[in-house]
């Protein structure tokens, strides 16, 4: 018996329980309060252009976040590498 | 008059905690570069946007209780020796403070990196991580300061979303070596 | 040079990616925790989250990096928070029968699989990579951003204990 084979063969490609892509397009469209995202955008666009200040803060809110996690994966990332290599070095 | 002393106070703190960097020439040697300057008010804003409901979110909105600024200055470049040892060391001497000690940190000449992590420590709490990794097409500074979380930033690692890819894998071959 | 903030069209289509790469991250996730419904479960919630970072997939060959990575990770997490690993009784699966050099063995696949899931998530995620996803070891090392020297050490390693507990129970000749 070829091990190798045999876990090619064991580790093929399974389909996921039907009715996959649905359930994550529901999931997607739920997680908009039931909005296409394209719609989202087009209306974040509108609101800004409206000046209004509360509109102004929320734009303000989603780059801070987008920066905050841009920050955090970064920083992830090299202590992923720096732990992965002292554990690499002890063992 | 007092809130105004206390300000300027904390402002001082606050410009003591970043580091003076001298990296705007790598910017224009590299193919992508992140500059992030992110201080207090920010970093409450960016909080208030943050789902909890998504587990990558709330794990970083957890760690941005009692931060007090990010830093993050992030190159990447097409070719090999674009950075020089004079950049790192222009890092690492702002290191070289009392408060400022080496965790842990290695060297692989191999893969051509260098990685160390610092901690800060005012009054024996820590106030500041910075991390420092260089590759042969990388450099990278990090600066985190305020009350860290060390085990949430540990639990950090590897769990987010990766950030943009520089290259792309290659065409994959089936025997090993 | 990038700057923060801008958000990029991408020409990709979600649904699509959805249904090209399905298979590829249920399987993934399956093959590491051999537990279909939660392997379901979280290869949505990964897809869930490409949609949310779409504007920084840069091609078709990314967006395969990334959902790939991005799965193990979620397996990983998965274990995590279980604490467990899975219990093989593999005393209940009696001898394969004499069949056919080269058939594929599904009683063997299964014990496999088990196995697999029964390793640490290191080597669990590296052979899984390679057999699953035919990856070679300098790809897998940059999905899971660990050393060539270790990876290949994981599948040496896995490989041996893998046949040392077939040959164990008596399963097949290695």
């Amino acid at each position: 018996m070829d091990l190798e084979q045999e876990l090619y063969q064991a580790l093929t490609r399974k389909d996921p329980p039907p009715g996959f892509a649905d359930r994550v397009a529901a999931r997607e469209h739920n997680r908009h309060g039931g909005l296409p995202t394209r719609w989202l955008a087009f209306a974040a666009s509108v609101v800004l252009l409206m000046g209004a200040g509360a509109a102004w803060r929320q734009h303000q809110g989603e780059v801070a976040k987008d920066q905050v996690m841009t920050a955090m994966k970064i920083t992830a990332v090299k202590l992923n590498r720096i732990q992965t290599h002292v554990r690499e070095i002890r063992q | 008059m007092k809130k105004l002393a206390l300000l300027l106070a904390a402002a001082g703190l606050l410009a003591a905690q970043q580091f003076k960097l001298n990296l705007d020439h790598l910017a224009t040697k590299a193919s992508n570069a992140v500059d992030l300057s992110l201080a207090g008010p920010t970093l409450r804003l960016a909080a208030r946007f943050l789902d909890t409901s998504d587990p990558d979110e709330a794990k970083v909105k957890k760690l941005l209780n009692g931060l007090e600024g990010i830093y993050i200055r992030h190159f990447t470049f097409k070719r090999d020796g674009e950075w020089t040892q004079s950049d790192a060391e222009g890092v690492r001497v702002q290191l070289k403070a009392p408060e400022w000690s080496r965790v842990v940190g290695y060297k692989s000449t191999e893969e051509g990196e260098n990685a160390d992590i610092y901690i800060r420590t005012q009054n024996d709490k820590i106030s500041g991580v910075a991390i420092l990794y260089t590759g042969a097409r990388e450099f990278t500074v990090v600066n985190i300061s305020g009350a860290i979380d060390l085990d949430s930033l540990a639990d950090l690692s590897g769990h987010l979303g990766l950030p943009k890819l520089e290259q792309l894998p290659g065409k994959p071959i089936r025997k090993l070596d | 040079m990038t700057a923060i903030g801008q958000v990029e069209q991408t020409g990709f289509d979600f649904a699509e990616l959805v249904r090209t790469h399905q298979s590829m991250v249920f399987s993934l996730i399956y093959h590491f925790l051999h537990d279909r419904e939660t392997a379901d479960e979280i290869a949505q919630d990964v897809f869930l989250a490409l949609h949310r970072n779409l504007a920084s997939i840069e091609s078709a060959g990314h967006a395969v990096f990334w959902l790939r990575r991005v799965a193990v990770q979620r397996a990983i997490d998965e274990t995590r928070r279980r604490r467990r690993r899975p219990v093989v009784a593999l005393d209940a699966i009696r001898e394969p029968a004499a069949r056919d050099r080269g058939a594929a063995d599904p009683l063997l696949a299964e014990v496999l699989r088990r196995l697999i899931a029964t390793l640490p998530e290191a080597p669990r995620s590296v052979m899984i990579l390679r057999y699953q996803e035919d990856l070679d070891p300098s790809e897998i090392a940059r999905l899971l951003e660990i050393p060539v020297g270790t990876v290949k050490s994981h599948l040496q390693r896995s490989l041996a204990l893998l046949r040392e507990k077939l040959e164990r129970r008596g399963i097949g000749e290695i």
